[in-house]
């Protein structure tokens, strides 16, 4: 019970704190929507293609969103050298990882927000429960890996580098069954159910090997 | 070193048997005719790179439990020869898809997971190189080793879970001539030995490097140097 009071005092200080700074969310929508935009022209778009080509950028501007929420996660802790000073306290540090992980996800909850409504404006996709939710559990498990490696990759040398070199592979099983759910979501074949089973089997399976990693992640 | 020489003349002349056995004992295939023979060592160098990644696996939960040195080392050699037979693997794949499928590459589940493998240890590779060597980089490198290992059983598998392009494992499924199946148990043996042999030496060198860096620094010299108390 503690360890879970411990996690939402880390989560909820990490959110007044983006409350207070408004840094990162409204940098990551405009992220979003210009990731968008360039997307617009990189494939082309008209009516006719529009549909087959949505699925494939949200899943690209949901991953790159990622990659800088859970980088900046941990990167502002660096800064300041408090991540040592909640290490030096009694709580535990699956605790501390559990609460910057919710927060991470929070954020990243927040640009997906303006990220679907924009995918409705631009391309034309339905905004159906599907979606959002296939796109929700996928967050819990890149969340739960990428807060994992970007507190390891701030401790290193290239860590702009490093991250997505290592983020990126481990989430490909979440990439492919988030983007079979998102796509029989939007009426095109395959199972909904099976696939939203697999993401939730694989958010299970890294969250709980990232919780137990995060011991060894964070104490170095 | 003079134990390990015996062992890589021993594994290089196993290769040049099973080269011979894949060029003259097997037959040649009836449809795809000599490019078949790819198939002998592109499977076994996959199969060798699986059970490196395993040692990897191995040795990061012994590091992990037990701060275990020689865990650690035995994972870098590993990772290393893994990373050498996965690279193996995809470019016979490639040039075997040439010819037969039309194409070097497909986006074929097994061809993409196994480049993710790739993709994978290549990161852990670059872990340990940008770390701080000692318990940081062993730390770290032993969580990707881990989380790493999840694409193996997926790698292995993406051919029955998905439709893809890529060969079934025929093995299994009984449908070799007992010349060819001979000839692949036999090349697998003989790869696996050599993996074996290589990951050993790999082991060394990382033991010789670890002595090497320890040895700079300035309290080991001193250790080294100083006389013992007198008694």
């Amino acid at each position: 019970m503690n360890q879970v009071r411990v996690a939402v005092a880390v989560a909820r200080k990490d959110l007044r704190s983006e409350w207070r700074t408004r840094e990162l969310v409204p940098a990551l929508a405009q992220f979003v929507v210009l990731a968008l935009v360039i997307a617009n022209f990189g494939f082309q778009i008209d009516s006719r293609n529009q549909s087959s080509i949505a699925p494939g950028v949200l899943w690209m501007v949901l991953v790159f969103a990622g990659l800088v929420a859970f980088g900046r996660a941990f990167a502002a802790e660096r800064e300041q050298s408090s991540l040592e000073a909640m290490l030096m306290t009694s709580a535990s540090t699956t605790a501390i990882f559990a609460g910057k992980a919710m927060a991470a996800t929070a954020l990243l909850v927040l640009c997906e927000a303006v990220m679907l409504p924009a995918l409705t404006l631009f391309f034309g996709t339905p905004l159906s429960f599907g979606v959002a939710a296939a796109v929700f559990f996928a967050t819990i498990g890149m969340a739960a890996l990428g807060c994992l490696f970007a507190a390891m990759a701030a401790r290193l040398r290239a860590r702009e580098l490093l991250l997505p070199l290592l983020t990126l592979p481990l989430w490909i099983p979440i990439v492919v069954v988030g983007g079979q759910a998102v796509q029989s979501a939007l009426g095109l074949p395959g199972s909904f159910d099976q696939a939203m089973g697999l993401l939730i089997d694989f958010d299970i399976l890294f969250v709980v090997l990232a919780s137990l990693a995060a011991r060894f992640v964070l104490d170095e | 070193m003079n134990r390990l020489e015996p062992a890589a003349i021993g594994a290089v002349v196993l290769m040049l048997v099973a080269a011979g056995a894949i060029f003259f004992y097997a037959p040649t295939d009836a449809l795809q005719g000599p490019v078949q023979r790819i198939f002998y060592f592109h499977a076994a160098a996959g199969l060798a790179a699986f059970g490196c990644f395993a040692v990897v696996l191995v040795g990061g939960f012994v590091y992990l439990w037990r701060e275990s040195e020689a865990a650690d080392r035995l994972a870098r050699a590993g990772a290393l020869v893994g990373v050498v037979f996965t690279t193996v693997t995809l470019v016979m794949g490639m040039m075997w898809a040439k010819p037969i499928w039309g194409a070097y590459w497909t986006w074929d589940a097994r061809l993409t997971s196994t480049l993710v493998l790739w993709m994978i240890y290549a990161g852990y590779l670059l872990v340990r190189r940008l770390a701080e060597p000692g318990r940081q980089a062993a730390r770290f490198a032993a969580v990707v080793g881990i989380f790493g290992f999840i694409d193996v059983p997926i790698t292995y598998f993406s051919v029955t879970w998905w439709r893809t392009q890529h060969p079934s494992p025929i093995i299994v499924s009984d449908a070799l001539p007992p010349e060819m199946l001979a000839t692949f148990l036999f090349t697998m043996a003989c790869t696996l030995v050599l993996a074996a042999v290589m990951i050993a030496i790999r082991y060394r060198i990382e033991t010789l490097t670890d002595l090497a860096q320890t040895a700079h620094e300035p309290a080991a010299i001193l250790s080294a140097v100083e006389p013992e108390p007198a008694r």
